[in-house]
């Protein structure tokens, strides 16, 4: 069945391999450049959650079991 | 130096989503409960219509998936985006038309679904005037996230907001492609593509809800309030990027493993399986950047029940992303499909990914938003615990009910019968392994009220800080790339090229799968015995489709020796192409129903919907009586065969007219063998149940051939 599909489709086998293509082209640019990138430039991206002043409540004995 | 400016983060909207997440999250679960329960006792149905399986299931689905995850979402992207963009909110007034618009959608599903009110679609069953709020609620939470986007303090885009970004395409793109339906009424539609198509687009979506609803958005968070829990950063930034790039473009791709030996084309089903399997990279990328986030700090997790909760969220993470890829290899599937092993899967997100991680967030952020500290570790931990127990309980039952029923259906006899030729024998089997997965679910449901009462004290011990005070220096916008900077960092200033990016990411995999199929619909090979449905037939699907008979029944019958012994000649695509929507099923709770038509007699099945154990001794079937007792309503007939001509189903210029007669006609020829039968009832003919019988009769007998009469 499927054979007559593709038939109807044409050959669509450069499908499957522009589409192996273009991940293995989406995936090495974004690999290459992401080992690219200056060590401070992803120090401050990695620390970004890190960076706000969250209230820090010293209330330990507060809590009921102590 | 830019100049520093005062401002304050919105802390409301987030308590909003936050008490949201907790309540539909306990309403998503005891409903899930109670259809674990169902399959047990089928008693639990209570013989109504709003409350029986197939009615409970997708309110179930709906509510854990958008109502307690989607709220979850918020709830995260809510908190986080504020902080890491340094700003408040882009609008106070869409984040309320968000909240409260998002509650009114799951208010209306909450009703609209016992109702019985349904496209049938799995995870999509809302019909579309709820559609088209979904839309409205959807495009105001992207114009409020890029609002806030736009009027950041801070250059660059950290990588969950990426996620969130990705999320907000995917889901928008989905949600348009798999909703695209001709109103027939207020609320009943018929979507646009038929069988095999609809199919193919209805897995699409139904794949990428959990890729884009209950992965891409999770794991924004995770990327946020893990390095938040553990007080330190990513472990590696540089494999965020890879791993959220590779995964929007793999992920999309991956549908068609919902559609493995169906009649799906192979070239379709291959590529599925291909880049499911190729999925388990990014996938697994993510994953040991999350734990190995913890290097250094396992000490901590022992104590901290925060860090305890995410780290088996992550771990769940790895285990279904492994899980679906090697169940997206043709010769595993063959075993797995149908079978309860996917519902112990998919639970291994939801319960351990999606419930975790949340609870971890809820224990995280709830003290933080109510400047105190959280009412009891000792209750989080035991709230870990009895969770943890709760999936162990819940999936590894299934589990095993799924290899021992799939092992059952293929299973011979040395003379070359199938050994359980009896459906049901498969059944009873495993009904031990529901029981220990309803025991699962209540531990589940115990743990999670457990939270649920140290949240409440916790909020009653604090004080609520609406408005957080915070500042930072204004933004100083740069306008072009620096010089020897590379794409990603100039990406990452840009949200709007971001956004195009991850949608061509996203789009190509469609495209390349759904294209073909729906440009050369034409191509579906047509059986010249298909024809479209008679008005009643059609009228008895609809019931079907209503009473979500979906939920336990397929109608495809595989091409593997064991099935078509046991049902008949396998499922070609030309039998589908009137069928809108398809209703091919994933489970097998009951056995397939395609090749149903002309093997039993109307009498079977009557006395089979009033009482299932009365045919089929043992059945956990619930029980159909107002089928029997309600009136089939015809109203709405000439309409949905002109809808249905205008799709292209070749009713006669004029059917629509004579629609009724037609109905009443056949209805008054299978009243009249009902009688003959034995079978009386007041203005039988006028019933539910005969439409019902019409259609179920019809199944699969387009290419049957009739039987004799008096056989």
């Amino acid at each position: 069945m499927f054979k007559y599909i593709l038939e109807g489709a044409g050959n669509i086998n450069w499908m499957a391999i522009a589409s192996l293509l273009t991940f293995m082209a989406v995936f090495l640019v974004s690999a290459v450049m992401a080992f690219r990138s200056k060590p401070a430039f992803i120090d401050k991206m990695a620390n970004m959650p890190l960076d706000d002043s969250i209230p820090s409540f010293n209330a330990e004995n507060d809590r009921h079991e102590k | 130096m830019a100049q520093v400016e005062q401002f304050q983060y919105d802390n409301a909207i987030v308590r909003k989503f936050a008490y949201a997440t907790m309540v539909f999250g306990a309403v998503g679960i005891l409903v899930g409960l109670l259809a674990a329960l169902q399959l047990v006792f089928p008693a639990l149905n209570f013989a109504t219509a709003e409350t029986t399986f197939g009615r409970i299931r997708p309110l179930h689905t709906n509510a854990a998936i958008f109502a307690f995850v989607g709220n979850g979402i918020f709830m995260g992207v809510y908190y986080s985006l504020q902080r890491l963009l340094k700003t408040n909110m882009y609008s106070k007034f869409l984040n309320e038309f968000h909240f409260w618009g998002w509650q009114a959608i799951i208010l209306a599903a909450a009703i609209t679904l016992p109702l019985g009110l349904t496209s049938s679609h799995e995870y999509a069953e809302l019909e579309w005037p709820i559609d088209l709020a979904i839309a409205a609620v959807w495009v105001a939470f992207g114009v409020n996230m890029f609002g806030t986007i736009l009027k950041r303090r801070e250059n660059h885009l950290y990588v969950a907001i990426w996620f969130y970004i990705a999320t907000w395409v995917t889901v928008t793109v989905l949600h348009i492609g798999n909703n695209l339906e001709i109103p027939v009424s207020m609320w009943k539609s018929y979507p646009v593509f038929a069988g095999v198509q609809d199919a193919l687009i209805q897995w699409w979506y139904g794949h990428n809800a959990v890729a884009f609803f209950l992965t891409t958005p999770y794991l924004g968070l995770m990327y946020y309030f893990l390095p938040k829990a553990a007080n330190r950063p990513v472990y590696s930034y540089q494999l965020s990027i890879i791993h959220f790039w590779a995964l929007i473009f793999i992920y999309i791709w991956a549908g068609p493993h919902h559609l493995l030996y169906t009649s799906l084309p192979d070239w379709a089903q291959s590529l599925g399986t291909v880049f499911s399997i190729m999925l388990i990279a990014p996938s697994w990328g993510g994953m040991l950047n999350g734990l190995l986030t913890l290097r250094g700090a396992w000490d901590r997790v022992r104590q901290d029940p925060i860090l305890k909760f995410m780290v088996v969220a992550v771990t769940a993470y790895g285990m279904a992303t492994f899980e679906g890829p090697m169940l997206s290899i043709k010769s595993v599937n063959a075993i797995s499909h149908f079978t309860d092993w996917t519902v112990g899967h998919v639970h291994i997100g939801t319960l351990g990914w999606n419930g975790f991680l949340t609870f971890g967030v809820l224990y995280w952020l709830i003290p933080r938003i109510f400047q105190t500290q959280l009412y009891s570790q000792k209750l989080a931990n035991a709230h870990f615990w009895i969770g943890t127990l709760g999936i162990m309980f819940y999936s590894i039952p299934l589990y095993w009910a799924g290899w021992t029923q799939s092992l059952m259906w293929k299973q011979f006899t040395p003379d070359g019968f199938l050994q359980y030729g009896n459906f049901l024998e498969t059944v009873t089997q495993i009904i031990p392994m529901y029981a220990l997965r309803a025991v699962g679910g209540t531990l589940y449901v115990g743990g999670y009220f457990v939270m649920l009462y140290n949240l409440v004290k916790t909020i009653k011990s604090g004080t609520f800080q609406a408005y957080e005070a915070a500042e930072a220096p204004a933004r100083v916008a740069t306008a072009g790339a620096h010089k020897g900077e590379h794409w990603h960092r100039w990406i990452e200033r840009r949200p709007v090229q971001l956004l195009i990016g991850s949608t061509i990411a996203i789009l190509i995999g469609g495209m390349v799968e759904i294209f073909p199929m729906v440009m050369i619909g034409d191509q579906v090979p047509k059986i010249e015995s298909v024809k479209p449905y008679t008005a009643l037939e059609l009228q008895g699907r609809d019931l079907y489709i209503r009473e979500g008979c979906i939920s336990c029944h397929t109608q495809m019958v595989r091409p593997f020796r064991s099935e078509t012994e046991r049902y008949g000649e396998y499922s070609k695509s030309g039998e589908f192409i009137y069928d809108r929507p398809f209703l091919w099923g994933s489970k097998r709770t009951g056995p397939d129903l395609h090749r149903l038509g002309n093997k039993y007699p109307d009498s079977w099945h009557y006395n089979h919907m009033l009482d299932p154990t009365s045919m089929s001794p043992g059945s956990i079937m619930p029980v159909y009586p107002w089928l029997i007792e309600d009136d089939l309503d015809n109203s709405l007939l000439p309409a949905k065969i002109a809808v249905l001509r205008t799709l292209g189903t070749p009713y006669e210029e004029g059917y629509e007219e004579e629609a009724i007669a037609d109905a009443e006609k056949q209805a008054a020829e299978v009243a009249a063998r009902l009688r003959k039968d034995g079978i009386e009832g007041d203005n039988l003919e006028q019933k539910e149940i005969i439409a019902l019988i019409a259609y179920l009769q019809r199944l699969g007998t387009d290419i049957k051939p009739a039987p004799q009469a008096g056989n």
